[in-house]
């Protein structure tokens, strides 16, 4: 017997398909507390998919998904409103959770300080470069101070230093207890991460 | 229930905030039914109909782009704490005063030129067809999520009410026919007022509905089995029993 922390998030015999196309098949996945994995898989293999269909935003064909704590999802595409700044933003993703406006901004800026986002700015998100929103993206999905954090290619658009220092963060969440569920492509920083999860390819998928 | 109202006022809010930066919009919004009205003044007191109902193309317009263009951050609102309802209630509770504001414009510019019998019943009955054209966007926006196809589906209806005469069956069965009795009751000042006016908000009550019948599957959050929410637990030392045939390390 060994002392471990409790699985966070545990996906299992999970399906999904669109029209003919096999998606997910059967796939299994637990991410315990305190644990970096990252998420690979060739194009169309079904990342985003699994990470929807986690974050509670898209219904599984078959099999069961089970959460310990309040889920953060950060899209592979930022979902924000192009003439909002990212104060008006933290304000009100920070109300849905039930944080006050000087409190949202408050945990907001911190976050954002963390990533070197330009705190304090009153530009808006259509006005931002693709890296600058992606980091507002990320924090967004940290508002809440969830356990479990599902990353969709969240580095998008993050210049070299901006990338590695993500990774440092990821260690640090970690380290505060969370799970944290990484997509990735980039095969370099890979052997930052604790555990690697290749989902397969589906021929369907492929032409 | 006060945590819910926060929820609705920011929404409003934001949605006011992101509609006043779009300048050209607002613009527009004056600027479209204000030349329908000043291009048709030569018919006589029908301008004030045709520019009436051509509020409902400015302001079910912003209304459509402003729910498509928030679409994608809808979804993720839910998952992050706040309710269908609460996004549908924000987003009117800007709209529709805003529509009224510009109502109110549009009936200044229309009054000293086209000498309505009683301003005020024009006035109510532009308002009325600023509402019902919110509730329409919504509703438009919540059926058909797509802008090309929900324009067209706004110019399409908008443009028969325009076209068909008042006392026709179709009339009858659009969503601005009410509205628009009670412009020509304003100019004429002949007429019931409650009819056309319940008539409206009969048919805004009924889009609402729909809107939100609509858009309920789109943004339902599926929520998860919880786990026990133990921090540590004592498992035996084996690997997950699927998973080591799709993990690359261990």
């Amino acid at each position: 017997m060994t002392t471990v922390v409790a699985d966070r998030l545990v996906v299992s015999g999970v399906c999904k398909r669109y029209r003919h196309a096999t998606v997910l098949d059967r796939v299994n996945l637990s991410v315990a507390g305190g644990e970096v994995v990252a998420l690979t898989g060739e194009n169309g293999a079904g990342k985003s998919t699994l990470m929807r269909i986690c974050a509670g935003l898209l219904r599984a064909d078959a099999g069961r998904i089970e959460v310990a704590d309040a889920v953060g999802y950060c899209p592979q595409t930022p979902g924000l409103f192009g003439l909002l700044t990212a104060d008006e933003h933290l304000v009100m993703f920070g109300r849905g959770v039930g944080l006050s406006r000087s409190a949202a901004l408050r945990r907001g800026h911190a976050l954002l300080d963390e990533f070197g986002f330009p705190v304090g700015s009153d530009v808006v998100t259509s006005e931002m470069s693709g890296g600058t929103r992606q980091k507002l993206n990320l924090a967004i999905a940290l508002l809440a101070d969830p356990g479990l954090l599902l990353l969709d290619e969240p580095y998008q658009g993050f210049d070299r230093g901006t990338y590695v220092n993500f990774w440092d963060h990821c260690r640090t969440w970690s380290a505060a207890g969370k799970a944290v569920v990484v997509v990735t492509h980039m095969l370099a920083e890979l052997g930052r991460a604790d555990r690697i999860v290749e989902l397969p390819s589906h021929p369907a998928l492929e032409h | 229930m006060i945590e819910s109202l926060h929820r609705m006022m920011i929404m409003a809010e934001m949605h006011g905030r992101d509609l006043i930066r779009r300048h050209v919009a607002i613009g527009l919004l004056v600027a479209l039914p204000a030349s329908f009205y000043l291009s048709s003044i030569g018919e006589g007191r029908d301008a004030v109909g045709f520019g009436g109902v051509a509020m409902a193309f400015a302001v079910g317009g912003a209304t459509v782009f402003s729910a498509l263009s928030s679409s994608e951050v809808d979804q993720r609102l839910v998952m992050g704490g706040y309710r269908p309802m609460e996004l549908l209630i924000g987003r009117l509770l800007f709209l529709c005063p805003f529509g009224i504001v510009i109502s109110g414009l549009f009936t200044a510019l229309m009054a000293p030129i086209s000498h309505p019998h009683n301003p005020g019943v024009l006035l109510l009955g532009v308002s009325a067809v600023a509402a019902v054209a919110v509730a329409f966007g919504i509703a438009v926006a919540a059926i058909v999520p797509r802008e090309l196809e929900a324009t067209l589906v706004l110019i399409g209806v908008v443009g028969v009410q325009l076209a068909v005469s008042h006392t026709s069956t179709i009339a009858k069965v659009l969503p601005f026919y009410g509205p628009r009795l009670l412009i020509e009751d304003g100019v004429t000042g002949r007429g019931a007022i409650a009819l056309p006016l319940l008539e409206g908000a009969a048919y805004g009550v009924a889009l609402l509905v729909l809107s939100r019948l609509a858009i309920g599957p789109r943004l339902s959050i599926r929520t998860h089995r919880r786990r026990p929410p133990a921090e540590v637990v004592s498992v035996p030392t084996q690997p997950f029993p699927s998973e080591p045939s799709r993990s690359l390390s261990n």
